[in-house]
């Protein structure tokens, strides 16, 4: 096969070093640049000081910021009413997680609601928020909260207990409404 | 032969055989709840019909013969209807228990109600309300919400137990299932009625909201707890056993097993287990290496054997060893010289189903393997009384268990060097001058042979902790030390050696030994698995 030969046009280098001319240019593109966050700041700092800002920054964590309800941030276990969880330990949740991150150890109960976890724990560490327990869980028993806080100074830190996920369902209800709304039960 | 179509499969069966296991063991997957292969037909789900050509009604599949030239369709639109009507009526009363239920996930109503169930119930009413969780015997709860009444378990204890404490009572749609009020269901074969039952009425307790199914992993097996060797599935999920199964062999136990040898896992995942070798220094045991305790092992074998010429040892050999580690343990023994060696077994109740008087799992084979010789335990206990024992080699329990307390204390003080192999922490291992941590059946691979010298294979379920040696092991590396041979065991090579080395296992391999076993006496009668339950 006989071999042809093309030839591109290729822009033309930037040279570098330059003229007096390209050295003024960029010393002016400085200035401006300097000129920009200065004003800035100094707008900022004029606000600051009448308690007016007139940027909005959240100073975080004196403020926070409200999460849509779509939201999902670390898995909790819904709490009823009488103080007991509504987890019934049907393992679904165990299942469906991605990560492997939950353990669950089924107990039996003398309630009306004969099971319960024994055991309960989210490994945090391994949590990566994709939600797919909260969709698999048929009690509403598990959601994501809005809670992203759950930095630990150790590893044992990380792993969150039956205990330590309980939030009561008063506080869960627009992710619940969330919930039955969105996902097709 | 008739010969018949399924839906455009041309079949041919044994005449009279039923339509319903044809199907099945031809690959036609038709939905059932009450047959089972090994109870008589009772035709009350109504799950199975399926459509004959030249019938004006559906049939059901379970109870209709089969005959030349017959043509059966199970896929048509008729068959899907009824299926669905069938899964709407069984479905009216069952409550909303999957999560929570012990059966979720091998649930035959579940599966059948993906398949052909609706999303939404059309009735209005009030489920009906009945007794939850209801102790109906020592190791059984009853659910009767979620009786669907195929009736399997009360064929059941009729027809293969012959106790009948279940029944149905009352009539139409006020049925139930139930006991009678002074008749418990216990007997010694209860918790296979949990294993028939398609759904979630009938738990066994000890497996009562333990663990999901679908986390569990299987793994063939046989079960050491008496000499009939039945078939068994171990259950086990995160390096524990959580429940043994029966799996179908008709030669040995069709698809039943004892709750006995059911239940008798508890040792293997025990707290009680020994873990590491145990040497006495000073008068007290105290853990020590792998090499050290071998070492001492060997080197008190071999004194023995060279001051004696091996008359001063015995060995106890354990029913609960495989074929392949007593073959080793027999070397191990010829090896010295040894000529006392027996094996202890436990000997209990039995009956004519499945429970054998031996309690153990291989005590045919430890015989079968030459570890018998010498009159037996009681010359052993009875020549180290006299003083004539230097060392005594005993693996597993069945010793202390078998023999007289105080008799067997006193020859054991007789003895200057007691080496113990065993699973988990016994009185005689207490007395012992050298303790070798062994492994159970469930943690090792290998081949049992049954009361009927059926050999059959167990395989490896969960791994024991690092560093623990199994029983050929211990022998190899014993063996090794006296001998200089190879310290490694691998059971299939192993298994070679005996098929040379046994005349009644002479051409015996894994292969032909199989998932169902194989009878060394009557040639290979090894059966086809059957359809499954």
């Amino acid at each position: 096969m006989a071999t042809r030969t093309i030839t591109i046009a290729r822009p033309r280098p930037v040279p570098q070093g330059g003229t007096l001319g390209t050295w003024l240019f960029g010393f002016r593109a400085l200035l401006k640049g300097i000129a920009v966050t200065n004003r800035h700041f100094l707008r900022n700092l004029w606000g600051f000081i009448r308690r007016k800002p007139t940027v909005f920054t959240v100073q975080y964590p004196e403020q926070r910021f409200p999460f849509p309800n779509a939201f999902r941030g670390m898995p909790v276990l819904v709490q009823m009413d009488n103080g007991k969880e509504r987890c019934v330990a049907c393992g679904l949740c165990e299942w469906a997680c991605p990560t492997d991150c939950i353990t669950i150890y089924p107990a039996e109960t003398e309630d009306e609601i004969e099971r319960h976890p024994d055991v309960f724990d989210i490994n945090m560490s391994r949590c990566m928020f994709c939600g797919l327990c909260e969709e698999a869980c048929p009690e509403e028993a598990i959601v994501m909260s809005h809670n992203v806080e759950i930095g630990a100074f150790s590893r044992r830190g990380t792993l969150w207990h039956k205990e330590d996920l309980l939030i009561p369902v008063s506080q869960l209800d627009p992710r619940l409404q969330h919930i039955r709304r969105n996902y097709d039960r | 032969m008739p010969t018949i179509t399924i839906d455009g499969q041309t079949i041919e069966a044994p005449a009279g055989a039923m339509l319903l296991p044809v199907a099945l063991e031809n690959g036609v997957h038709i939905p059932h709840y009450c047959w089972h292969p090994k109870l008589s037909i009772d035709g009350s789900c109504r799950m199975c019909q399926v459509e004959v050509e030249g019938s004006p009604k559906l049939v059901i599949a379970c109870n209709t013969p089969i005959r030349d030239g017959m043509v059966v369709r199970t896929k048509t639109p008729a068959v899907e209807n009824t299926r669905r009507g069938v899964m709407e009526l069984l479905l009216v009363n069952h409550p909303l228990d999957c999560p929570i239920c012990d059966k979720a996930g091998e649930c035959l109503l579940q599966d059948y109600s993906y398949a052909y169930g609706s999303r939404r119930a059309r009735t209005r009413e009030p489920r009906r309300k009945l007794e939850k969780r209801k102790e109906i015997g020592p190791r059984m709860i009853l659910d009767q919400e979620r009786c669907i009444l195929c009736r399997r378990c009360v064929r059941f204890t009729r027809e293969i137990t012959k106790t009948n404490e279940l029944g149905v009572f009352n009539m139409g749609d006020h049925s139930v299932l139930d006991i009678l009020e002074d008749k418990p269901l216990a007997n010694d074969y209860s918790i296979n009625t949990a294993d028939v039952c398609p759904v979630g009425a009938l738990e066994s307790k000890d497996f009562h909201h333990k663990l999901r199914v679908w986390f569990l992993k299987k793994t063939e097996s046989v079960c050491p707890s008496c000499a009939n060797g039945c078939n068994i599935t171990v259950h086990h999920y995160r390096d524990r056993i959580w429940r043994m199964m029966p799996r179908r062999n008709d030669a040995v136990n069709d698809t039943w097993m004892c709750d006995h040898g059911r239940l008798n896992y508890k040792h293997v995942n025990s707290t009680d287990r020994l873990r590491q070798p145990l040497l006495r220094r000073n008068g007290q045991l105290e853990a020590c290496e792998w090499n050290e305790a071998l070492s001492n092992a060997a080197s008190a074998l071999r004194q023995a054997a060279r001051d004696t010429a091996g008359r001063s040892i015995a060995a106890v050999a354990s029913p609960h060893l495989t074929n392949e580690e007593s073959f080793r343990f027999g070397q191990l023994l010829r090896n010295l010289g040894v000529g006392r060696i027996d094996v202890a077994v436990v000997v209990g109740k039995s009956d004519d189903l499945l429970i054998k008087a031996e309690k153990a799992g291989n005590a045919r084979g430890a015989r079968d393997m030459g570890l018998v010789a010498g009159g037996g335990v009681p010359a052993i206990l009875e020549a180290a009384a006299k003083g004539e024992i230097r060392v005594l080699y005993v693996c597993g329990p069945d010793l202390w268990q078998t023999t007289d307390r105080q008799q067997l204390e006193q020859t054991l003080a007789n003895v200057d060097c007691l080496i113990v192999q065993d699973t988990v922490r016994s009185p005689l291992a207490e007395r012992a001058h050298v303790v070798l941590p062994s492994l159970t059946f469930a943690e090792k691979s290998g081949t049992f042979t049954n009361v009927a010298g059926r050999v059959q294979q167990l395989h490896q379920a969960i791994n024991p902790p690092e560093g623990q040696l199994g029983d050929g092991e211990i022998f190899s590396r014993l063996l090794a030390q006296i001998t200089e041979g190879p310290p490694t065991f691998d059971p299939a090579a192993v298994l070679g050696e005996i098929a040379q080395a046994v005349p009644a296992y002479a051409g015996l391999t894994l292969e032909k030994i199989g998932s169902q076993g194989w009878q060394p006496t009557a040639g290979d009668t090894s059966a086809p698995a059957g359809a499954s339950v």
